[in-house]
């Protein structure tokens, strides 16, 4: 049993707590999910259980805890690993040694078990978490779900009684994180394992839960009780919950299985939608195709976008490989004005080297990429990014100035611009960072430090802007804030090219989706089509609905006020 | 499927290296330098290029033949003495001016034949044993210094991938690298993932029981300890000093030099006993392996026994009044040739695999 009483904790350097008279107790055996707005303190309460707050991170700690009879305080991290189970969010960076077994056996070394115990727990947690054929490898040759499964069962291995996860698969793409949480989800029944799992994604673990755990922006205390009863109180939920919140729909549906039962009884047509699915689409022009009888080639059903005169970004028969493993095939893709281009695909299909290629950055091996009529392969770097703004994978990698400011005049400097304060006043506000902009780039939350990169890229004003997962970490409201600008861009008539795993954003503001697998287009048509079509990356409400007409929450409301 | 190769006993192939390397550190006559250098490069051969690390070989031959080619010039141009004079340059030109020798050529030759002996039995270990795993048996009391250097190993890739990735984001925005100056945007996020990487790690390790405890010991034993370290010490220094000062008094250097080191050892194993820990890779010592081990031992020790009773074997100065050709004996060239056993005793195996 886990007992936090009146836990109070303050960072080194902060006035304000992180953690105020906290109190909570966990069952043995339970599956508790913390959710909240980023800086409510999830990672610290979470780090809090095994003692790496405070003894981690310094600062002031005041209150009791009990995990299972011992006091993390008292213990220290390493007097508590082989009680509580530790896994973080970023997936490489956990890793002490370089092959799968030896990580396995990582912490049992430094516990000094005996080797034939180590065999034979070894042996066990390879195939609790299904990753035997795994064991000889380099850890650096797996993917992210398989690693993440890797460091799950590195600390299993010590037999603990409580896992804590922090955020394990918010870099995973969405087939990659069932993966992981069906086995966080297994442990959990077979062996009676706690688990206590943050994360932002709630559509993707809700259905996992015994109880949330809520941690509101500063100042409101903790919520704690049944998903649905928590759910209710959010103010912002996951689309399924969203729409059930809004029809009145009870109990709160928190699967897709629940909702449709509801769905169901809500538009006649919707049945129909269910067995033709794509037939109502015939109105949207894209789907028409469909009919001929060909359900599993999307290919053959969505004709590639036709060639518009003014598109801004053309490839045209694209090849590429690293060191002669082909990332991308034949790539034929376009993009014009006033476009928002949603690029999806598993890990490692060509995304990023997609996008890397409009940007200059990659040259093609065979065919062209044009950008506002220059031919990537001739011209100059310095003419691509007039067009072109790029924002990585990771935003602190661009931002490196003492203040957000500078970073802004470091920019129109590297574009041979003029100083404009004023401008750049105008865009801070415009992206709401007005209030920071005299501060270190570095200090901002991820939100922030997301739309600060951004910011550093649209000073130059570029036609097209170009991202990569640019909802890693986020939560809900950054999410919606983020929308809301990208959409702002698109109807300034920019092109927006995003790379992402996130469906519910891609429904939210996509005009078409470019699904990749292997380097190559499988699909490109309009998202409303793709994604009905989709098993996979399809989003909650089209799931519910099987209904190319439902992407998100304003279709159906919208539906209903037609049907009145 | 991408699995790691290498079994071969690490203790073992250390004992290789030993005694591969130790000729190129003792003598440089070609003779007996090209019989080693000959037999690396049958082992390396005989461990065949299959193992993921073998990529590495290439590299290791091209930078020691830079090296070479680097060391003969050199010399030549710089020493000017001997008597065999192959060509004058102008005497009234800075360094280079003057006589170029035959003698001062092979000096650069024998030079440079022991930079790459040496460089290149480190390449063959390297192909044989996957480091990462040798920084992992480091004996307990040194067990952390082994993590640490294994992670710091595997740092430099990350950091090569993480330059590249700050980089590109820099170079979108306009930014070239003109000057010094001009690196600050890219170093400043370079540290900044290095540390905060670096912290993640530290935490991960640290929530599983990385740094385990360390038992008391009784005032006595630790003080025996110190002791130990404090003699060992001395004796090591004196030892190396006497080799230093007193050519001529071997024997003696090196029993100073033997006891030194097995004082600190005694204190470092009796240290490491008390840590709590343990290995969970079992190393087998199959036939190969112990016979490997035992080859190499004998080359060590006589290279060792030649080198403390009769220098003068291994002695080679090609400038006057010692001649440029070199001596052979007969035994040296046989401790020599030691080092190409593995490729015998690897072939046999595989051949004994195949059917």
């Amino acid at each position: 049993m886990i007992k936090l009483d009146h836990v109070s904790y303050i960072y080194p350097d902060q006035t304000v707590p992180v953690l105020a008279d906290f109190s909570l107790s966990i069952e043995p055996g339970e599956f508790v999910l913390v959710v909240g707005p980023s800086g409510a303190g999830k990672s610290t309460f979470l780090r809090s259980l095994n003692g790496l707050v405070p003894h981690f991170y310094g600062g002031r700690w005041a209150g009791r805890a009990s995990v299972f009879g011992r006091d993390p305080v008292g213990r220290a991290p390493r007097g508590m690993a082989d009680l509580v189970g530790f896994v973080f969010q970023d997936a490489e960076a956990q890793f002490a040694v370089d092959t799968v077994e030896d990580e396995l056996a990582f912490a049992m070394e430094n516990f000094g078990l005996p080797q034939a115990t180590m065999r034979k727990r070894v042996e066990e947690v390879l195939d609790q978490l299904a990753i035997a054929h795994l064991r000889g490898r380099r850890i650096s040759s797996l993917s992210g779900g398989e690693k993440q499964r890797v460091a799950i069962a590195s600390v299993l291995a010590l037999q603990p009684e409580v896992l804590v996860l922090d955020e394990p698969t918010s870099q995973l793409d969405p087939q990659a994180a069932e993966e992981v949480l069906v086995a966080l989800r297994q442990l959990n029944e077979d062996l009676g394992l706690t688990v206590i799992l943050s994360e932002h994604r709630l559509e993707r673990v809700i259905q996992y839960a015994d109880r949330v755990l809520y941690l509101p922006a500063s100042g409101a205390p903790p919520v704690m009780g049944d998903p649905r009863a928590i759910l209710a109180q959010l103010p912002l939920v996951p689309p399924l919950v969203r729409l059930g919140r809004a029809l009145g729909w009870q109990p709160l549906p928190l699967t897709i299985k629940e909702g449709r039962v509801f769905a169901r009884s809500l538009f006649r047509s919707a049945e129909a939608g269910e067995r033709s699915s794509l037939g109502l689409a015939e109105d949207s022009g894209p789907g028409r195709a469909r009919g001929r009888g060909e359900p599993l080639s999307p290919s053959a059903a969505l004709p590639v976008a036709q060639p518009s005169p003014a598109a801004t970004v053309v490839l045209d028969g694209v090849d590429y490989s690293y060191n002669g493993r082909p990332a991308l095939r034949h790539v034929k893709f376009q993009a014009g004005p006033s476009e928002f281009v949603a690029l999806m695909g598993r890990n490692g299909s060509g995304k990023s080297t997609l996008l890397k290629q409009i940007v200059g950055l990659l040259k093609p091996g065979a065919g062209r990429v044009t950008v506002a009529g220059l031919d990537t392969q001739r011209a100059e770097m310095d003419d691509i990014i007039r067009y072109v703004g790029y924002v990585p994978q990771q935003p602190g990698t661009l931002l490196f100035q003492e203040t957000l400011d500078e970073e802004l005049s470091f920019t129109r400097r590297g574009h041979h611009l003029r100083p404009d304060p004023a401008a750049d006043r105008a865009l801070l506000q415009r992206l709401g960072l007005a209030e920071v902009g005299g501060r270190d780039p570095r200090d901002l939350s991820g939100g922030e430090q997301q739309r600060a990169a951004l910011a550093a890229i649209l000073v130059a004003g570029p036609q097209v802007i170009l991202l990569d997962e640019p909802t890693r970490g986020l939560d809900y409201a950054q999410k919606e804030a983020l929308a809301a600008l990208l959409l702002d861009l698109k109807r300034e008539g920019r092109t927006v090219i995003m790379a992402t795993h996130d469906v519910e954003l891609v429904a939210a503001c996509a005009d078409r989706v470019v699904l990749l697998a292997e380097g190559e287009v499988v699909v490109d048509g309009p998202a409303r089509a793709v994604m009905s079509d989709s098993q996979v990356f399809s989003s909650q409400i089209n799931k519910l609905f099987r209904d190319p007409r439902f992407l998100v929450v304003e279709d159906v409301l919208r539906e209903m006020k037609a049907e009145g | 499927m991408q699995s790691v190769t290498s079994e071969h006993h690490p203790v073992a192939w250390s004992g290789w290296l030993a005694a591969a390397a130790l000729p190129a550190l003792l003598t440089r006559n070609p003779l007996y330098l090209s019989l080693v250098l000959l037999a690396v490069g049958i082992t390396y051969l005989a461990l065949g290029q299959s193992s993921p690390l073998a990529r590495s070989w290439g590299a290791f031959v091209r930078f020691g033949a830079a090296l070479w080619l680097l060391t003969i010039p050199f010399s030549a141009l710089t020493s000017h003495q001997g008597n065999l004079v192959l060509l004058s340059l102008p005497a009234n030109w800075p360094v280079v001016g003057g006589p170029i020798t035959a003698e001062s050529l092979l000096y650069g030759l024998t030079t440079g034949l022991q930079i790459i002996t040496l460089l290149l039995s480190f390449a063959v270990f390297n192909v044989a044993v996957d480091q990462a795993r040798l920084l992992r048996m480091t004996p307990a009391f040194i067990y952390q210094m082994g993590v640490v250097s294994a992670i710091a190993v595997g740092f430099v890739p990350q950091m090569v991938a993480a330059w590249q990735t700050i980089r590109e984001a820099q170079q979108v925005r306009g930014h070239r690298v003109r000057g010094l100056r001009d690196l600050l945007p890219l170093i400043m996020p370079l540290l900044i993932t290095a540390l905060e990487r670096a912290m993640r790690l530290a935490e991960s390790m640290e929530a599983r029981g990385f740094g385990g405890a360390i038992e008391p010991s009784s005032h006595w034993r630790r003080l025996a300890q110190q002791l130990a370290i404090l003699g060992g010490l001395a004796a090591l220094a004196s030892g190396l000093a006497c080799l230093g000062f007193l050519p001529d008094r071997r024997l003696l250097a090196g029993s100073l030099l033997a006891a030194g080191g097995l004082a600190l050892g005694w204190s470092f194993w009796d240290q490491g006993r008390r840590v709590r820990r343990s290995q969970y890779r079992r190393w087998y010592w199959n036939r190969p392996d112990r016979l490997i081990l035992g080859a190499s031992l004998l080359a060590g020790m006589i290279w060792l026994a030649v080198w403390l009773l009769r220098a003068d074997w291994l002695f080679y100065y090609p400038y006057p009044p010692y001649s440029p050709w070199p001596a052979f004996q007969p035994v040296v060239g046989l401790a020599a040739l030691l080092a190409v056993a593995p490729a015998f005793l690897l072939g046999a195996e595989a051949k004994a695999i195949q059917p």
